[in-house]
């Protein structure tokens, strides 16, 4: 009696756990629209699927500081101890040298770039064609002139310059 | 005033807090008092032993995956995750794959180039160096800002790692990781807190790694988990980079120059 309580348990729950896979690719066929541009190279670690960040908050990418990976870097001497809360920090700073993991570049939301309309923190779907690709901090950017994107997924999102 | 039922309880317990007191009075050489921030000297000796054990290494695989914090403007943090494959043959050889939803990137050295490639968009950074593992990913930070996940892997052992900085040092006891039994240590040095969770025995390897960064008031933190394979079956070429088709070299940006 418990053991056909307990199968048909695992039974119903392995019914449940292929009804949730069966629908995953509806929902991301619904949610579709821009299809195609799937990152490319993904293979392992189970992130193949297309992420999409439209519906992120800005204020997500405000960000002052990171934690630090690693114990032997010579970033966590040479930081800035920057905790003053009250001063509108500038979120730039350091992040250039960020860990391996930090691969949003911070943006100070609303400004506006000089001599461009390109508003920081803004998201885009295609930048020109004369954009340069740059490789800074193992991270790529475009460099627009003196506006920069960098890629998310398969959008681009307008950050401050990175150096 | 008491209950009945209490009465002895409470009498056990003004006994239990009263003992140590006397205690301490009689045998005060035999109390282990922390003393403040203290190097307990087994715990560096720990470190030594595994950073030992870590370069005598010669071929492995290690996987690493990291929970991060980031700290936005108002002092509330985000977590995010990322993971990294590492292919290593010492002294000069290896194949690091960094992997999360916003990014796919891969560091290939062959003892002569090292390359920066973003397989989505077939970009390539290649730049010519010669030396170990230890020189290249000092080196990767120092002039292009690049880390390496679990740089810390490859410096512990060598004197990139000192541990003069460390101004604390203590054994937190065993713990597992997985089915690993570990010893876990805790140190404070310079504005970082860290942990570390080291199997047990003579062939002691890191199998998590908590940095706390105290330089900021929400003292954000990063969690790293590692598995490894010292009997892995990758082939040497898997340490050449060759461009596939359409791939588009890229400047890697020297933190020299403006």
């Amino acid at each position: 009696m418990k053991k056909s309580l307990k199968t048909s348990f695992v039974a119903s729950l392995a019914a449940f756990v292929l009804l949730g896979f069966a629908m995953a690719p509806a929902a991301e066929a619904a949610r579709g629209g821009g299809g195609g541009a799937r990152a490319a190279g993904g293979g392992g670690g189970g992130a193949s699927r297309q992420v999409n960040n439209s519906s992120r908050d800005a204020r997500a990418n405000n960000v002052r500081n990171t934690s630090v990976n690693n114990v032997n870097s010579s970033r966590n001497v040479s930081r800035d101890v920057n905790i003053d809360r009250d001063v509108n920090i500038d979120v730039d700073v350091d992040h250039g040298h960020g860990g391996w993991d930090h691969d949003y570049h911070p943006v100070a939301t609303a400004a506006v770039i000089a001599g461009t309309a390109a508003l920081i923190g803004s998201i885009v779907y295609s930048i020109p064609p004369s954009c340069v690709p740059i490789n800074y901090g193992g991270m790529i950017y475009q460099q627009c002139g003196s506006t920069w994107y960098q890629p998310q997924g398969a959008q681009y999102i307008v950050v401050n310059p990175p150096y | 005033m008491i209950p009945k039922k209490l009465a002895p309880a409470l009498a056990l317990l003004a006994l239990s807090l009263a003992i140590p007191s006397v205690y301490a009075q009689t045998a005060p050489a035999a109390t282990v008092q922390p003393t403040g921030n203290a190097v307990d000297p087994a715990s560096i000796e720990a470190l030594k032993n595994m950073g030992a054990h870590l370069q005598t290494l010669k071929r492995f695989q290690v996987s690493t995956e990291l929970t991060g914090e980031r700290v936005l403007a108002d002092g509330q943090k985000l977590q995010h995750t990322a993971a990294a494959d590492l292919n290593v043959y010492r002294p000069n050889k290896l194949r690091a794959r960094m992997h999360s939803s916003r990014s796919e990137r891969e560091i290939i050295y062959d003892g002569k180039h090292a390359t920066l490639y973003t397989p989505a968009q077939k970009y390539y950074s290649t730049v010519e160096f010669t030396g170990d593992l230890g020189e290249l990913i000092v080196k990767l930070e120092e002039k292009y800002a690049v880390q390496m996940p679990l740089a810390d892997m490859f410096l512990w052992g060598t004197p990139a790692a000192s541990f003069d900085k460390i101004e604390s040092a203590m054994n937190a006891g065993q713990d597992y990781i997985d089915d690993d039994l570990c010893d876990h240590y805790a140190f404070r040095q310079a504005n970082i807190d860290w942990q570390i969770w080291i199997t047990t025995g003579s062939k002691p390897l890191p199998r998590k790694l908590v940095i706390t960064n105290r330089s900021d008031e929400a003292r954000p933190q990063s969690v790293s988990l590692m598995e490894w394979n010292l009997k892995p079956t990758f082939k040497d070429s898997v340490f050449k980079f060759t461009p596939p088709k359409g791939a588009t070299a890229v400047e890697l940006h020297s933190t020299d120059k403006k």
